[in-house]
């Protein structure tokens, strides 16, 4: 070994490693990103004079929004109960649909190729075609009412539901499964002992996460003739009744935050069960934390387990559980629950007949939207498309402008005073949990109908989800490297961009390329409430009944939604 | 019924081969010996070594390349996906890692047991039928964990947790045990149970037990027999009675026989068989450990 160094080597040594093709061209990929949306923010003309204006605007708005107008409170329960029957009924559909579309998905548990890929093809296709052409097609057959907004939410749902599903079922431990396979279990009992009771906690957690969006769906929704709260809130628009309309969005906001914090409970609670599950691979009788004494009985002390008498005194023992407290309160959460959903069913005219009505007309209804057409107006379809385009890159601009420095003071491990943190926190948290339809309503009501609304709703939108996902990706990162800096001797700023900031960076860039990939859906759906750009034609297109222009747009949205996720696949490997 | 002395396992050039070419893997080389009912026999060797592969293809979870043998009186190499299926149900096999279902209650995943018996898919304890509810609380008083039946299996520790999987085990109603390195992820104190446990069952119900293990010394006091396999070969059978630690030790030391493999393909072996046990307290022969790994 020789351990010395030459030194005229030293001098010809390059100190800098060679810039990668790759490399290269991924940052001037980001590059454009960027440059398209600084200037996706200049042309849409989101600049002072602008806001300038829209003071008096909302100078305006604000005294004709007040006083708020609620409807009688007998009308509005009635609303609120319209839309969380659709709501939970739409999810408990798309549970339905994603168990076994998963269990068919998952490599583990479908071993034949074409039969995963067909799955998986139905899941995302799904979730390629917009809940609100899945709600145009279902108005078409159920007309208003529940049925339309079940239909529709819970066939979008299935892809994204099944596709966490598959994703849940792939991660699980197989050792309990091939354990069942060697004591000769079939496949189907292998999936219910094994697959099912580790996915479960999984599977209820994503149902209530869906449940979330879905509500807030159902409320865009309301505008293509999904009964409840959306619809009261579109109509009232359609009156220019603001007082109502603003009444009506403080309700649907105060729900949001409602179901939020309630699933939010219900999730955490059901984490808060799992924690014991870590498989203890070394784990003796010494290292465990005992569960509560109370209820558990010790061991025998005796080491000489052949000692226990091999008597059966079976007869005289219980082989079911108790009926403890926890068992009880369970059962009658579950008994709730079960009844909630048959009333919720009730409520949205979900019936054999309907459903049976749904699948005379799914061929006919299908029919009228193919062959996709442009109907004439190609022109103010790639236009619109192209403003949509601009709306999404400039919203994702002002969400990252905003978000950056919001998410980093709401990291724990990069601000010194917990309190701080705590407060960014929980700001984030509450301009997250504002559906981005209020904030367009919101925007369009003050800077009139076009893509400046749409800009800033979505803008506005994208800092709650944005500036949380940089925040944990700031967290998530191991410490040891920053503490190792930290011990050079280096000050808590070259910590960040030393050691921190360098590791979070893939995850942030990840998170903002799903955000962009989010937003121009967004963008789209916005559209539909008059905050610019190509949903407004989806919309009008199927108010004149040419269903096939709504699949033009739709394949175009889906086109640029592909070239971007195409896109964001590749820069993530790169910056990986 | 099945009389005293009579051979359980017959295994005859057993081979196995992962991969193809160049690159494969001789996991199982030609090996051959018979277990007759009532033994109880440590199977010994490194990590890699082939230990988990030989248990894997007795209880037809894996077929062979060339060669074979008779188990229970079914030929592994004739038998069928839905033979196998059911030889599988006469054969208890216990894990290294236990391989519960964490989740549920330590008296269901006993019941789990009898899956093979029952017929269609169970989820829930009360899906299961009373005579399998008793039976597997029979089952959990003989491992001393009958008052622990209504806690979430992954409350328990490890010791405990590998006591259930021997009671799940037993609810096939074995006519022989495999048990792939049972103790190896566990204290000293929990591995001495889970073992006298495996011997005692054995013994009282005549059963044959075989069992690999990587402790000389556990071999040596626990089994009648051992079997040493280096590099997917037997390289040593003996009964255990008069035998010392030093005449096993030449199956980890004695180098004599080299097998050199490229380790890289070695990893893509890896992948492709059954889980590799880890943690081996190998004292020698880096190059026969990697070579070896299915």
């Amino acid at each position: 070994m020789t351990a010395v160094l030459d030194p005229a080597a030293t001098g010809t040594r390059r100190t800098l490693a060679r810039p990668a093709a790759a490399g290269i061209g991924a940052g001037l990929v980001l590059l454009a990103c960027v440059a398209a949306g600084v200037w996706a923010f200049a042309s849409l003309k989101i600049n002072v004079p602008t806001l300038v204006d829209s003071a008096g605007n909302a100078a305006d708005f604000a005294s004709r929004m007040v006083p708020l107008d609620f409807p009688p409170l007998g009308e509005l329960l009635g609303l609120v109960w319209q839309t969380l029957a659709i709501v939970l009924c739409a999810t408990a559909l798309s549970v339905v649909l994603s168990v076994p579309l998963a269990l068919l998905a998952a490599r583990n548990t479908t071993p034949s190729a074409p039969v995963r890929m067909a799955s998986r093809t139905v899941v995302v296709l799904a979730r390629a075609v917009p809940d609100v052409v899945f709600a145009i097609a279902a108005f078409r057959i159920f007309g208003l009412g529940g049925m339309t907004g079940v239909i529709a939410l819970g066939l979008h749902s299935v892809g994204m539901v099944g596709k966490l599903y598959a994703d849940a079922v792939e991660e699980i431990d197989e050792g309990p499964r091939n354990a069942l396979r060697a004591a000769g279990a079939g496949r189907l009992q292998q999936i219910t002992g094994a697959v099912l009771p580790q996915v479960l906690p999984s599977l209820v957690a994503t149902a209530l996460h869906r449940l979330d969006i879905n509500l807030r769906v159902s409320v865009v929704l309301g505008f293509v003739g999904v009964g409840g709260l959306g619809y009261a809130l579109s109509t009232a628009i359609g009156r220019i009744d603001y007082q109502r309309a603003m009444a009506l969005a403080l309700v649907v906001l105060l729900l949001c935050f409602a179901a939020e914090s309630v699933s939010g409970a219900i999730r955490r609670n059901l984490l808060h069960q799992e924690e014991p599950r870590g498989r203890r691979r070394f784990g003796g009788r010494s290292t465990r934390a005992l569960p509560a004494a109370a209820t558990t009985p010790a061991e025998p002390t005796s080491v000489s387990v052949a000692a226990v008498p091999s008597e059966p005194r079976a007869n005289s023992r219980r082989i079911s559980h108790r009926w403890d407290a926890r068992r009880v309160r369970r059962c009658v959460l579950l008994v709730l629950g079960l009844a909630l959903l048959v009333a919720s069913a009730v409520r949205s005219d979900v019936s054999p007949a309907a459903l049976g009505r749904g699948l005379d007309s799914l061929f006919p209804t299908i029919g009228d939207f193919l062959p996709p057409s442009g109907g004439g107006i190609w022109a103010t379809l790639f236009a619109d498309l192209w403003v949509t385009l601009q709306i999404a890159f400039a919203g994702t601009l002002i969400g990252l402008v905003l978000a950056l420095p919001l998410g980093t003071l709401a990291a724990r491990n990069v601000v010194r005073s917990p309190a701080v943190a705590r407060t960014f926190r929980t700001v984030i948290l509450l301009v997250r949990g504002i559906p981005e339809l209020i904030l367009a309503i919101v925007f369009v009501v003050v800077t009139g109908l076009g893509a400046v609304a749409g800009s800033l709703a979505l803008g506005i939108g994208s800092v709650g989800l944005l500036g949380k996902l940089v925040a944990d990706s700031l967290e998530e990162i191991d410490s040891g490297p920053a503490r190792a800096v930290l011990a050079a001797g280096a000050t808590r700023r070259q910590v960040f961009f030393a050691a921190i900031l360098p590791r979070a960076w893939p995850a942030v860039l990840a998170h903002l390329l799903y955000q962009l990939d989010v937003n121009i859906r967004s963008a789209t759906l916005l559209g539909i409430v008059g905050a610019g750009g190509i949903g407004y034609d989806l919309l009008n297109a199927a108010r004149v009944l040419q269903f096939d222009v709504v699949t033009t747009v739709v394949l175009l949205i889906l086109a640029v939604v592909l070239l971007v996720e195409g896109v964001a696949m590749w820069l993530r490997k790169v910056f990986a | 019924m099945t009389e005293a002395g009579e051979t359980v396992v017959r295994l005859e050039g057993l081979t196995k081969r992962f991969g193809e070419g160049d690159t494969s893997i001789l996991a199982l080389d030609d090996v051959s010996f018979e277990v007759r009912r009532g033994e109880i026999v440590a199977l010994l060797g490194l990590s890699g070594s082939g230990k988990s592969t030989l248990l894997q293809h007795i209880d037809g979870l894996q077929t062979a390349t060339s060669g074979g043998g008779t188990v229970l009186g079914t030929d592994l190499a004739a038998a069928g996906p839905a033979e196998l299926r059911r030889l599988r149900r006469r054969i208890g096999f216990v894990f290294q890692q236990f391989h519960l279902v964490g989740r549920l209650t330590v008296l269901e995943n006993v019941c789990q047991g009898a899956l093979g018996s029952l017929r269609g898919p169970r989820l829930g304890l009360f899906t299961y039928p009373k005579a399998v509810r008793e039976r597997a609380l029979e089952g959990l008083e003989r491992v001393g964990l009958a008052d622990w039946a209504f806690q979430r299996a992954d409350t328990l520790s490890g010791g405990q947790q590998q006591r259930v999987a021997v009671a799940r085990a037993l609810m096939q109603e074995p006519g022989l045990l495999l048990a792939d390195e049972p103790v190896a992820s566990l204290d000293p104190e929990s591995s001495g149970q889970v073992m006298r446990l495996l011997k005692d069952i054995g013994q009282q119900r005549g059963l044959t037990v075989l069992c690999s293990l990587h402790q000389v010394d556990l071999a040596l006091s626990w089994a009648d027999r051992i079997v040493g396999l280096r590099a997917g070969r037997v390289v040593l059978d003996v009964p255990t009675h008069g035998l010392g630690r030093d005449d096993i030790m030449r199956l980890y030391t004695d180098l004599e026989e080299e097998v050199v493999l490229p380790a890289s393909d070695a990893v893509d072996a890896d992948a492709a068989g059954a889980k590799a046990s880890d943690g081996d307290e190998a004292p020698t022969g880096v190059s026969l450990e990697e070579a070896g790994r299915r």
